[in-house]
């Protein structure tokens, strides 16, 4: 009994490789896989990008005054406050003010309208930070 | 201004700030790479590692290499002013099936996963569901809605469409799509399912109204997860909106989460099962009609089971309103909170609230401010720093939001981080 089990287990699966194989190989599935479509883009659509100058450089950063400015991203206060101490240090010739932005309702992202007026007038170059 | 500067930069940020230069037309702007993070370090690690350290893209000294940027005059080819002209590209692409599945993966078209070819037949199939223009504009979207920090794009009815087709989604889906899609009119601007920020964020739609009968939404067991057709395609086509209609969820660029969300696949439906809850819908909450069709955007970190917060509790009697107070305070100050509830834990909070805005209100703190800004330390000898500003709290406690949905078999419910954005009428998109 169980010798004629196995035989037809195994007639059931020669038969199943022989089905699967002839399914593979039809050639109506490889027709359909060879047909040529034309698709959509799905994308959106880019704006032009209009150029902005950079600013000229300066010479030199002696006898200069650079504005130090924190976003307020946090950690910024240590790190532009240390970079200040390395101008005073490094750089003595070279006038280095930190400036927290006052931004109240715009966070790091926001304009303080008075800073950016006093830069304006009193600064030779800005350093700018933190971008995360 | 006309003053030369430089903005300092970590360089993980590298790819994303050279491509965000690009976009604002000043390609070679001079920023200075540092290496990140400096969040919570010491003075002296910050002067050790960050200020006497190296710029790790350059591999040049920090200080140096930055008084460089402020004075090497500009280069020619900084010196260009000439207007860049993008487009979209080809408006078809012609293969066989097999070549454009690959290409639309190559080209970063798709999630990762198998997506219905966009043919025009199925495009005019699915533009059945919409009685509007296929050429209207429906909003602009980049990875960052909150502020003009990325370039927006512009999209048609025909562009949701096709990314509605892509997504396996029916044509009666498509007024929901376009009406996610949407320009806020606050803001002119579509809010992205795939956020550039490096939280990770997932966006989330509160569905209320008839349409989640008709259209087939589930609101029962598993209705916040892919259980259904419209709830599983409707979220994945959102994300495929973000991705090719706003630029969004590109490694490296516009997509920066540093541990990513597997809820952006998706992104999390909520069909609210207005029949079992004993409160208002959401929607008429906000000030819609019982019955009228609306979706709800959020953004955030996402929903888990409430048993994921240390401050729930298990027993025989269970203070729900007081767990959800609880998790409030301990989701944190910057987003906000939203409580996904089951009917049986509606019925229980209803017992002690008769509405949830009494609830909000009773769950909800005075605002606070954002953790990391704490008074700047002065540097020695140098200028005394300013004194600390108050920050935003980005939305915080004061936007709780409560949604009734799922199955009434167990106790259980979900609560995370999602801030609500604002309610789209769907019909207005039919």
């Amino acid at each position: 009994m169980k010798r004629y089990i196995t035989a037809a287990v195994m007639a059931l699966f020669c038969l199943g490789i022989f089905c699967g194989f002839s399914a593979f190989n039809s050639p109506v599935q490889a027709a359909s896989s060879e047909e040529k479509l034309t698709v959509l883009t799905p994308l959106g659509s880019p704006p032009s990008i209009k150029p902005k100058a950079m600013a000229p450089r300066l010479d030199t950063l002696e006898d200069k005054t650079i504005y130090i400015v924190d976003n307020g991203y946090p950690g910024s206060d240590l790190l532009l406050t240390e970079m200040a101490a390395w101008f005073e240090r490094e750089m003595p010739e070279t006038k280095a003010l930190y400036k927290r932005k006052q931004a109240a309702m715009g966070g790091f992202e926001g304009i303080d309208e008075a800073l950016w007026a006093e830069i304006k007038e009193k600064a030779d170059a800005v350093i700018i930070g933190l971008g995360h | 201004m006309g003053i030369p500067a430089s903005a300092i930069v970590l360089a993980e940020f590298y790819e994303q700030e050279k491509e965000k230069a690009r976009q604002e037309g000043m390609p070679g702007v001079r920023t200075q790479w540092i290496q990140g993070p400096v969040w919570a370090k010491t003075r002296e690690e910050m002067r050790r590692d960050v200020i006497e350290g190296i710029n790790p893209v350059s591999g040049r000294p920090v200080m140096r290499e930055l008084v460089e940027k402020l004075t090497r005059p500009l280069t020619a080819e900084e010196k260009k002013m000439e207007e860049i002209k993008q487009d979209r590209g080809p408006e078809t692409y012609t293969g066989t099936r097999e070549e454009l599945n690959k290409l639309f993966l190559e080209k970063r078209f798709t999630d990762f996963l198998p997506i219905v070819l966009p043919t025009p037949e199925r495009m005019d199939e699915m533009l059945k569901g919409t009685s509007h223009d296929p050429d209207e504009i429906v909003g602009r979207m980049s990875p960052t809605n909150t502020g003009d920090f990325f370039e927006y794009w512009t999209f048609t009815v025909r562009d949701v469409a096709v990314n509605a087709v892509m997504a396996g989604c029916k044509p009666e889906y498509l007024p929901i799509l376009l009406a996610i899609g949407s320009a806020d009119p606050r803001t002119g601007n579509s809010k992205e399912a795939i956020s550039i920020s490096d939280n990770g964020f997932v966006g989330a739609l509160v569905i209320n109204g008839n349409i989640r009968d008709e259209i087939g939404l589930n609101y029962d067991v598993g209705a916040v997860g892919p259980y259904a057709h419209a709830n599983t395609t409707i979220g994945r086509a959102w994300s495929l909106m973000a991705i090719n209609l706003g630029n969004c969820g590109k490694v490296g660029t516009t997509y920066m989460g540093v541990i990513g969300n597997p809820m952006n696949l998706i992104n999390i439906v909520i069909a609210e099962n207005e029949e079992k809850s004993p409160f208002k819908p959401f929607s008429v909450r906000k000030g819609f009609e019982k019955g009228e069709n609306i979706v709800s955007l959020f953004e955030g970190w996402g929903i888990l089971s409430a048993a994921n917060w240390a401050v729930n509790r298990w027993g025989g009697e269970m203070d729900y309103p007081q767990i959800m107070k609880d998790i409030a305070a301990q989701q944190g100050f910057l987003f906000g909170t939203c409580f996904v509830l089951s009917p049986p834990i509606a019925g229980f909070v209803k017992a002690r609230f008769d509405t949830i805005d009494e609830l909000e209100k009773w769950i909800a703190p005075p605002p606070q401010q954002f953790p990391g800004f704490a008074k700047p330390k002065p540097a020695e000898g140098g200028d005394a720093p300013a004194p600390k500003p108050k920050m935003p709290a980005f939305g915080g406690f004061s936007n709780i939001s409560t949604i009734v949905t799922g199955a009434s078999n167990n106790n259980y419910w979900s609560a995370g981080g999602l801030r609500y954005s604002r309610s789209i009428k769907i019909d207005e998109w039919r």
